[in-house]
């Protein structure tokens, strides 16, 4: 018999199996679909929050405020100084009426806070753009911690240090859903590997004759093989059906709420699709493989 | 059905086989089977029989000594040559060993399905083993429909598919009754007639008595006899009576069988015109 021969009996044999005993196969199938989809909604979620992080870190830029004593030709000096470090790309000073101005364009209803003559008008401060190849850099960093002790400068706001901690959410986020999903998989495969011993004990008659006629044990074992294959994939493929209503849903759902569509802007990749379905399929090898260890079949 | 000696397909040497806790079910067997002997192995229950019969075919392997068969050490081959070995044997159990909810063709047609023959010589294989057996009429039966005789018969199809050098038969006839137990002797008489050579292992002397030849008797995991039984009734035999085995067979019948898709295969696509060549054979009932 050839490979290829082989090949198509052991689909053949193992989608009989799956038909003659759907229910049990059904738990299989649905427990690595369950597994899979928690493991794909968290690597959704980190994917698109990585994606916005990556935006974010595009679009970052350090803030420096100056006292609010500060005259325009301080403004100007501090622009001067600041268009002279080398991990400046840009520098946009803004001064307290444009301060002013921006934010009654933004907030129109807290105006009055901000009206020209009030005891704290806004200060003026400068806007800077950082060059992407010096973000983070030793000077960079050594720049703003001197501009920090300088007397005129009363905060830096830097858009590292809260990009910093997002990106430690999607670390964490990833973290709990590799970790979830590595145990969910493990419950996976261990089903798996029962359905698939179950399956074996019940074929147990046959397997003694085929050992009998002079099977091999590839020929044998490779229903079981194929069985837990199947299930697998159909895991793997219920699961990214299922990630991919619940991702239409919420996206429908979500309208302008900021966390849903944060977390669901983006679909998966097609790659990421795909290696979610082999995932299942891996799963499911893995289990019937793992049920056959040993001697598992000779009792047979 | 002579002894020949020196022309052994079935080599013994020295073999003993110890169960864990040192319980001897063998001890030191020294014997040969040439090549198209019919043998009876006999013993009380215990003697070691179905042990022995095991040996041979590599259900287990030896404690001590050597078995050859083919002119090859049988406990030296490698787990993965065992099956190319098993193919070369056929063999009967008791309890039949049919699978119920496969049918006849099903559960005579395993090791062609195994060796990659194709659906058409399948069936092909299958007819011309089950017509040996006077049962080309139930290829779309299932076990449980057959008689305790008929499933015999369909096991002893299943074990000469391969047309095997040795057949090996343990207690084949213990679970039929006397009538149908003479029918299957009968049976193993004739394909030893065709040349495969016969390991029959029983408890029934009185059968061994009627029909004779060459009897082994096991006492105790020991040989203790080796000899020529002269039979009492020794069934007349000729080449062909394979086809006046069962009560009714009818091969117009089988070949209708195939011909309305009644061949008891699932496959699909595959089926149909696998018996064409042998649909036109009339087996005489």
């Amino acid at each position: 018999m050839s490979f290829l021969q082989a090949l198509r009996s052991f689909f053949r044999d193992a989608a009989v199996n799956l038909v003659r005993g759907w229910k049990v196969s059904l738990v299989a199938v649905l427990t690595i679909a369950v597994s899979l989809f928690l493991s794909g909604v968290f690597l959704l979620a980190s994917r698109n929050l990585a994606r916005s992080v990556e935006r974010w870190q595009r679009e970052a830029r350090v803030v420096v405020y100056l006292t609010p004593q500060a005259t325009a030709e301080e403004l100007a000096v501090w622009a001067r100084r600041a268009a002279a470090e080398r991990w400046v790309q840009t520098v946009h000073p803004v001064d307290p009426r444009q301060a002013q101005e921006r934010f009654r364009s933004i907030f129109p209803s807290l105006a009055d806070l901000v009206t020209a003559g009030s005891e704290e008008p806004l200060p003026a401060s400068l806007e800077i753009e950082v060059r992407p190849a010096a973000r983070g850099s030793r000077e960079q960093l050594s720049a703003l911690a001197s501009w920090r002790r300088a007397p005129g400068v009363t905060l830096i706001d830097d858009d590292r240090e809260w990009l910093a901690q997002v990106q430690g959410l999607v670390a964490v986020i990833r973290g709990v859903g590799l970790v979830l999903g590595l145990v969910l998989l493990g419950a996976a495969v261990f089903t798996i590997g029962s359905v698939i011993r179950l399956a074996a004990f019940l074929h147990s008659e046959e397997i003694s004759i085929l050992r009998l006629v002079g099977a091999t044990e590839f020929y044998i074992r490779g229903p079981f093989y194929a069985e837990g294959l199947l299930q697998g994939t159909l895991g793997g493929l219920f699961a990214a059906g299922g990630l991919y209503g619940a991702w239409l849903l919420v996206r429908q759902r979500a309208g302008d709420a900021l966390v849903p569509s944060l977390l669901a802007a983006d679909f998966l990749a097609a790659d990421q699709l795909a290696a979610l379905v082999l995932l299942g399929t891996a799963a499911g090898l893995i289990g019937a493989i793992t049920s056959l260890r040993g001697e598992t079949l000779r009792s047979g | 059905m002579g002894f020949q000696r020196g022309k052994g397909l079935i080599q013994l040497f020295h073999v003993s086989k110890l169960y864990p806790g040192g319980q001897a079910a063998l001890s030191d067997l020294t014997f040969e089977i040439g090549r198209g002997q019919f043998v009876f192995l006999t013993g009380a229950s215990g003697a070691g029989k179905t042990t022995l019969l095991r040996l041979i075919f590599r259900e287990e392997v030896p404690s001590s000594g050597q078995i050859l068969v083919n002119g090859r050490n049988v406990a030296s081959i490698p787990q993965r040559k065992i099956p190319y070995l098993r193919r070369t044997m056929g063999v009967v159990f008791q309890d039949f060993r049919l699978i119920a909810r496969k049918t006849v063709f099903e559960n005579v047609s395993y090791l062609p399905r195994i060796l990659g023959v194709d659906l058409r010589g399948r069936k092909k294989l299958a007819y011309h083993a089950l017509r040996r057996v006077g049962l080309a009429h139930r290829m779309s039966s299932f076990p449980p429909e057959l008689s305790g005789g008929e499933q015999q018969r369909v096991a002893i199809a299943r074990a000469l598919i391969n047309e095997p050098d040795i057949l090996i038969a343990d207690e084949p006839t213990g679970n039929l009754d006397p009538d149908l137990a003479r029918e299957i002797l009968r049976l193993f008489l004739l394909v030893n007639q065709r040349g495969t050579t016969v390991l029959l292992a029983t408890h029934d002397r009185e059968m061994i008595q009627r029909v004779g030849g060459r009897v082994l008797t096991l006492d105790r995991g020991q040989l203790a006899t080796d000899r020529e039984v002269v039979g009492t009734e020794k069934p007349e035999l000729r080449l062909g009576d394979e086809d006046d085995l069962g009560e009714e067979v009818r091969a117009e019948g089988s070949a209708k069988d195939v011909k309305d898709g009644k061949d008891g295969v699932e496959e699909e696509g595959e089926a149909g015109g696998g018996l064409e060549e042998v649909g036109g054979e009339r087996v005489d009932a």
